[in-house]
């Protein structure tokens, strides 16, 4: 598999910048649940979770205009989300098929994790443009974008270059999507987190997880080796370094 | 294009915002009656009537699935109806299972307005100022959307003329979808790199460049942001003050009838019904000067 895109939408200023940037979200995202915890310790948890879920986005957007991406590279992102969010579209009639989680990881192997971070989130924004934002907008924003992220990191060091390795991160994200969006419907229905009510949300959407991870193993195992071909080919046609 | 839409895209955002988060936040029912009335009545004036019924008949389940459920999650209450599994199946939880499904349904009323009011152009105006990279990011691929879509429509076309996967069967139909998205993807990708020579050639990112955009912050916005802040305010001061205070557990609590809590309740239908009554006085307008031609 191809790594070499990589480089030339990262540039050395930016590491420092990158730094920063994994500080918040290790430092921070706790922190704020950490408070969300001790200071609002009634039932609006509902609130508080859309809450803490948009403010976990926030380093990475702020990071990303901070270290002044290329045209090309804000371009390369908006097509991905554009990819996403049309293969969202083709498979609505099927329900749960989608190809999103899959085009997020596929660009944060070549682009790396703040690119897929980039493209799960706005493919959650965007897309729900078209199907109707709600209050579960931050969090598909963010269990998107976590997902792309963690696959980047991956990606980095080695991982998810075999096929069974790509099978089993799709199977693993399908399921974690899945299990964090159902937090989500016990938050909003009970404000806080019910135990009982939160397994029986995973027992009732167990076939949507299934076909979650079914069809991320299969839009993987499809696409990521054409599409690294073409962005191979691009890169060649126009010179780009 | 309704009257309320026509208002700045950040008074747009405070509102929806605040409403939103107060039908979030409360588990008072007669507020959350009146904030489903709000935006029920919202929808009506936005959308065809027939539309927002037959929404309505789809909410009305989910509502009546949430109220029944609710007592399998939670056995707090004092007023058992039944017992089922040994376990008791109380009156209070049955009402808060109902209060909760009220909540969601009134959400999800306002989010069909905000969806209608709040079009993208809007969004990208109000986050291009705080994030400018990421709106034009969100704007690109807004527009990528239907072109690629398009773009699609072309190829198949193309694909059929040349006879290729042309047969019914389930197998030439995927892989022809295969190929078809295969080809988009190339397309599309060429297709950035070109915009991004474009952007560059015309000094995208340049120092002194302006942005052109249709919004105007005038004075009918600063009073219509000015009486929503203030009647948020005296909300929240209310609530601080605990008249609009409610639980369902242990018992559950009668709702306040102070005049404090009065004010706080008028100062909530208020807000809740902007949206209706500026469009029912818009139409009214427009009926009267109907009838003068």
């Amino acid at each position: 598999m191809v790594h070499n895109i990589e480089p030339y939408l990262e540039h050395k200023k930016d590491r420092e910048g990158k730094v920063f940037g994994y500080l918040i979200i290790l430092v921070a995202i706790p922190l704020i649940i950490a408070i969300g915890v001790s200071l609002f310790n009634d039932r609006k948890y509902n609130l508080i979770s859309i809450l803490i879920a948009f403010l976990s986005c926030i380093p990475f957007f702020l990071s990303f205009e901070k270290r002044n991406p290329k045209p090309t590279e804000m371009i390369l992102i908006a097509v991905m989300t554009a990819i996403s969010v049309v293969g969202r579209f083709i498979f609505a009639p099927i329900p749960g098929f989608k190809p999103v989680t899959a085009i997020t990881v596929i660009t944060a192997i070549y682009f790396g994790p703040q690119a897929g971070f980039l493209t799960g989130s706005l493919s959650a924004v965007v897309s729900n443009i078209l199907f109707g934002q709600g209050p579960w907008t931050p969090f598909q924003m963010f269990v998107w974008g976590f997902l792309g992220f963690i696959a980047g990191l991956l990606a980095k060091n080695g991982w998810l270059e075999k096929k069974w390795q790509l099978a089993i991160y799709g199977i693993i994200a399908g399921v974690a999507f899945s299990l964090m969006m159902d937090i989500w419907t016990v938050l909003s229905m009970d404000g806080n987190f019910n135990l009982l009510r939160y397994q029986a949300a995973v027992l009732s959407s167990l076939p949507f997880m299934a076909v979650y991870a079914v069809s991320n193993v299969i839009f993987l195992l499809v696409l990521t080796k054409p599409i690294g071909k073409k962005l191979e080919r691009v890169k060649k046609k126009y010179g780009l370094n | 294009m309704k009257l309320f839409a026509t208002y700045h895209p950040s008074v747009l955002l405070v509102y929806f915002i605040g409403v939103i988060g107060i039908t979030m936040f409360t588990m008072n029912p007669l507020l959350l009656l009146i904030s489903f009335l709000g935006a029920f009545g919202f929808a009506i004036q936005l959308e065809n009537k027939q539309i927002v019924f037959a929404s309505f008949a789809f909410y009305i389940p989910m509502f009546f699935l949430i109220s029944v459920t609710n007592p399998l999650f939670s056995h707090n209450g004092v007023t058992p109806l039944f017992f089922l599994n040994d376990q008791p199946v109380t009156l209070e939880a049955m009402l808060y299972g109902a209060a909760i499904g009220g909540m969601i349904v009134s959400v999800m009323y306002w989010c069909r307005c905000y969806n209608l009011i709040m079009t993208s152009d809007k969004f990208i105006y109000l986050f291009g100022k705080v994030i400018p990279k990421l709106s034009l990011v969100i704007s690109m691929a807004i527009r990528f959307v239907p072109l690629f879509i398009k773009q699609i429509k072309h190829i198949s076309t193309v694909q059929k003329t040349m006879g290729i996967y042309a047969t019914k069967s389930i197998v030439d139909r995927v892989l022809s979808g295969f190929r078809i998205f295969s080809a988009m993807i190339t397309w599309s990708l060429e297709n950035a790199v070109d915009t991004a020579a474009s952007m560059r050639a015309r000094g995208y990112g340049l120092s002194g460049r302006t942005n052109f955009s249709l919004f105007r912050f005038t004075l009918r916005d600063g009073i219509m942001l000015s009486v929503i802040l203030a009647l948020l305010i005296t909300a929240l001061i209310g609530n601080n003050m605990g008249v609009l205070d409610y639980s369902f557990y242990p018992r559950m609590s009668r709702i306040q009838i102070s005049p404090l809590a009065i004010i706080t309740y008028i100062t909530l239908l208020t807000l809740l019904f902007i949206p209706f009554v500026v469009e029912v006085e818009e139409n009214r307008k427009w009926n009267y000067y109907i009838s003068k031609i």
